[in-house]
């Protein structure tokens, strides 16, 4: 038996874009990051970093805007900050510190990732007899 | 026209097969996502060294030469026989290659080494001290250590010459230690009842004095090896290569199962989450489930046996570390301390919650990692297969709860790893006369 197979260039150039394709893919996990800025049912929180990009161990700040849905600052609040990594099941290696600067701003002090990977930041927000958490999920 | 086309594509594919056969040639092919981790790993990437706040005589050069003789000086120990390089040996990286260190008795912990050790935020395997002074001070009066008093201690720079000339130029007079009904033999806070009583006799400016004094010695100690810094090694060769865009040049520095195991570890291995950066070290804090041979039950007896014997009592690591840390008189916000409450964060924001901090021990660096064994902060492991395994298939740990998962590595690829982390056996980036006692 013969086998009779027309030899073409779509063949080898098929095995090409496949070698190609093999070699040169990433693999990289796609997280998906939340803006500076998010809001739950009460409030709306917008978190500006004292290092841009979120570095990476190293101790900084985050200075916190929050305002009501309808944007009115939200001056009286108490504001708890914790976070971690939920793959590697631990929290953060510091417990930053949030303290009002006025104008519903709040300044949160020692912050500080310590590993590459999916970070969560949660914002507990009391004020005006109501409770929320804010989430901010960002890779590192 | 046809045929010249299909030559072409042929002579194409058969330089991509080749190339692809030989694996060395293929792993140089880095996505721009590596090749970015790949930088943060690499020597050159090494920051300045960080300042010390609480050490103002952390870079000046007397400091370190003092420290440097007291570094090396066994007279600083109960039976004149124990110095910091009987356990930090400069030959073998810093380390003594023993699973638990040894000085006047044995410790409970292996001896890490100090190259680069002065980027690290926090000190001991459980940061128990918050800066590279303060850690100096901490096993010159442990009793299975140094095992003397700070007392003995300052007595001595104050009776050598040498000692007291290069200490009073520094830090100004020493206090008059002829007397010792005011400054007794042995006294000490942490030493043994009678060493605490007599510390409790002198008058507390006069401890304050000796404090002061011990705390100084700390500080040219931190000195001298705030010097002590790897070199680059084959690893960093081969990134600086690939930098360049010098591919050859960089297949020449590592195997092609060193390639592989790189690959590995920055990758499916996850080892790069924890030992980031170019001292492959986050500097933190993690519970890795790595064994305590406190608690290790022998085989011999029958597991019904231990439920009548007392538990055995776990290393708690960061948990009882930051505590110790806090309370120390010698932290960053002490009175000992040179530093300003705003260079404290690491010390003020650190966590203590017991589920991130109990059994967590710090990340040791990577560097000269093969010629460091044992390994864990217990020196549990003797080989780095042994290490390897363990994070392959992590065990529960014996407190607290282990960050680690399976990761489902090959027989192969636990080998690949272990082959690249050989690659990063680094020199002493340090003068050779500091590697030895200096001539007095």
């Amino acid at each position: 038996m013969t086998l009779n197979m027309r030899f073409t260039p779509a063949i080898p150039l098929f095995m090409v874009t496949l070698l190609l394709l093999s070699t040169f893919a990433t693999h990289a996990e796609d997280t998906q990051n939340t803006p500076n800025s998010n809001e739950g049912k009460h409030f709306r929180v917008t978190y500006q970093s004292s290092v841009e990009p979120l570095p990476l161990n190293r101790m900084h700040w985050w200075t916190l805007e929050i305002s009501t849905l309808d944007g009115n600052p939200v001056e009286d609040a108490t504001i708890t900050v914790y976070g971690g990594m939920p793959a590697h099941r631990h929290g953060l290696p510091t417990e930053p510190e949030a303290s009002p600067t006025g104008g519903g701003e709040y300044i949160v002090k020692g912050l500080k990732f310590s590993m590459t990977g999916e970070w969560e930041v949660w914002v507990d927000i009391t004020a005006s007899g109501m409770n929320e958490k804010v989430m901010f999920k960002f890779e590192l | 026209m046809q045929s010249k086309s299909i030559r072409h594509i042929g002579a194409v594919l058969a330089i991509y097969l080749l190339a692809s056969a030989n694996p060395a040639l293929t792993a140089t092919r880095w996505s721009d996502a590596e090749l970015a981790l790949l930088r943060l790993q690499w020597i050159g990437n090494l920051p300045q060294l960080p300042d010390d706040p609480g050490n103002r005589f952390a870079d000046n050069p007397a400091a370190a030469e003092l420290g440097q003789q007291l570094f090396f000086d066994p007279r600083l120990s109960a039976n004149g026989r124990v110095s910091c390089a009987t356990c930090h040996v400069p030959q073998n990286h810093f380390t003594d290659g023993r699973p638990v260190a040894r000085g006047i008795g044995e410790t409970s912990r292996n001896t890490p080494t100090i190259l680069g050790i002065a980027y690290s935020p926090w000190f001991f395997w459980d940061g128990r001290s918050d800066s590279l002074w303060s850690q100096a001070l901490g096993p010159m009066e442990s009793a299975v250590e140094h095992g003397s008093n700070r007392i003995h201690y300052a007595r001595i720079l104050f009776s050598d010459p040498q000692y007291r000339s290069a200490y009073e130029d520094l830090f100004g007079r020493l206090p008059d230690l002829t007397d010792t009904g005011r400054f007794p033999l042995k006294a000490s806070p942490v030493g043994d009842e009678k060493a605490r009583q007599r510390w409790q006799s002198m008058s507390a400016l006069d401890r304050q004095a000796i404090t002061r004094v011990y705390a100084n010695m700390g500080k040219a100690i931190a000195a001298y090896e705030r010097k002590l810094l790897p070199g680059p090694s084959r690893f960093d060769r081969y990134v600086e290569d690939l930098l360049k865009g010098q591919y050859e040049m960089a297949e020449q520095q590592l195997s092609a199962s060193e390639v592989a195991g790189l690959k590995l570890f920055i990758g499916k291995a996850r080892c790069v989450t924890c030992h980031q950066g170019p001292l492959f070290t986050n500097h933190g804090f993690h519970n890795v489930g790595t064994p305590d041979p406190a608690t290790r039950k022998p085989d011999y007896l029958p597991a019904i046996i231990y439920l009548f014997l007392d538990k055995p009592e776990a290393d708690q690591g960061r948990y009882q570390g930051v505590r110790l840390a806090r309370q120390s008189e010698f932290n960053c916000l002490g009175e000992y301390s040179d530093a300003s409450e705003t260079d404290c964060a690491e010390l003020k924001y650190a966590n203590t919650d017991h589920r991130a901090t109990l059994g967590a021990f710090k990340v040791p660096t990577l560097r000269n990692v093969s010629r460091t064994a044992p390994y864990t902060h217990a020196g549990f492991y003797v080989t780095l297969s042994e290490v390897l395994n363990h994070y392959n298939n992590p065990p529960d740990a014996s407190v607290g709860h282990s960050e680690l998962s399976p990761i489902g590595l090959t027989q192969r690829e636990l080998e690949q790893i272990e082959d690249f982390l050989r690659s990063l056996d680094s020199p002493v980036n340090a003068d050779e006369r500091l590697l030895r006692p200096p001539a007095r």
